[in-house]
């Protein structure tokens, strides 16, 4: 997967979460949780969307790394080739 | 189904009106809530993970338990009166509009089983995806605006109801602890219960709700 995918189903998955949040004019540095007003539980329901369709768990130890839309890009572009690259 | 509404209003000597809730408020310590949460999310994956909201609601049955009163009972047909507690769970939408669907039989649910309930309940309420069985009646209600940023929030009783419970923002706070200034994670649970409850109730409410949150682990 290019960054540019994980980019596009990353905001497909912020828009699942909260549908009426402007989740295509975020900066790609801007804090995620305070641009789209997201809670405990949208931000967890983000991270179940992304287990399920990354299928990569992220730990709540590294929820930091997915406090921006770079810092997830980031993220999770290493964590699926990881994964592939296990042959999961 | 109908309401047993069979509180009578008695004037009060101190010329309130008679029907002015009680507000009963107390700080809460959630540092082992905050600790056990922490050690059991590390342990799952996302999808069987808890927030401490899920938390509160196990807290709220427990103290619902524990004063029954605070519990608007239904009535069935005939005539039979059940001590089932429907909690009304307030939830903002992002176009601001408030929606209270209903988490059923939240006194016979694990800590696990709210959660799951509550995620979805919330997910459907912010996605405009609320069916006709998440808008059944509820016999207490909870306001959770802590994620907003409000410290203490003062929640309104919808009559028939007989009380509703808010929860703040979770808040730094530094207390004496033998002698010592410790910082710790607390929250402001506000508590509006009919006068006819009386304080008393309130207050064992809210103390239930507190060993509950300082016992997490027997959640």
């Amino acid at each position: 997967m290019t960054r540019q995918q994980v980019r596009d189903v990353v905001l497909h998955l912020l828009h699942e979460v909260v549908p009426e949040a402007p989740v295509r004019d975020v900066p790609p540095d801007a804090d995620l949780c305070k641009s789209l007003l997201l809670d405990s539980l949208d931000f967890l329901n983000f991270v179940v969307a992304v287990h399920d369709t990354f299928h990569v768990d992220v730990p709540q130890a590294d929820y930091a790394a997915l406090t921006t839309l770079k810092g997830c890009v980031d993220y999770l572009t290493l964590a699926y080739e990881r994964r592939t690259s296990r042959g999961l | 189904m109908t309401r047993r509404a069979d509180h009578s209003v008695e004037p009060l000597s101190n010329g309130m009106a008679a029907n002015s809730p009680l507000y009963l408020a107390a700080t809460i310590d959630l540092d082992r809530a905050v600790t056990w949460l922490g050690e059991t999310n590390a342990q799952r994956p996302a999808p069987d993970r808890l927030v401490m909201a899920a938390l509160f609601l196990r807290a709220v049955t427990h103290g619902l338990k524990d004063v029954p009163e605070l519990n608007a009972a239904i009535v069935d047909e005939d005539g039979r009166s059940s001590s089932a507690v429907h909690l009304g769970v307030a939830v903002v939408r992002r176009d601001g509009a408030l929606v209270v669907p209903v988490l059923p039989d939240a006194e016979r649910r694990s800590v696990d089983d709210l959660m799951k309930v509550f995620r979805a309940l919330v997910r459907r309420a912010r996605t405009d995806r609320l069916r006709e069985a998440d808008l059944g009646e509820p016999t207490f209600t909870v306001t959770n605006l802590g994620n907003f940023g409000v410290q203490a929030i003062f929640p309104s009783i919808v009559p028939p109801l007989l009380g509703a419970v808010g929860f703040g923002k979770v808040v730094e706070q530094p207390s004496a602890v033998d002698g010592a200034v410790v910082c710790s994670p607390v929250v402001t649970v506000t508590l509006a219960a009919d006068h006819t409850v009386g304080s008393h109730r309130g207050a064992r409410f809210l103390t239930a709700i507190d060993r509950v949150l300082q016992r997490p682990e027997a959640l």
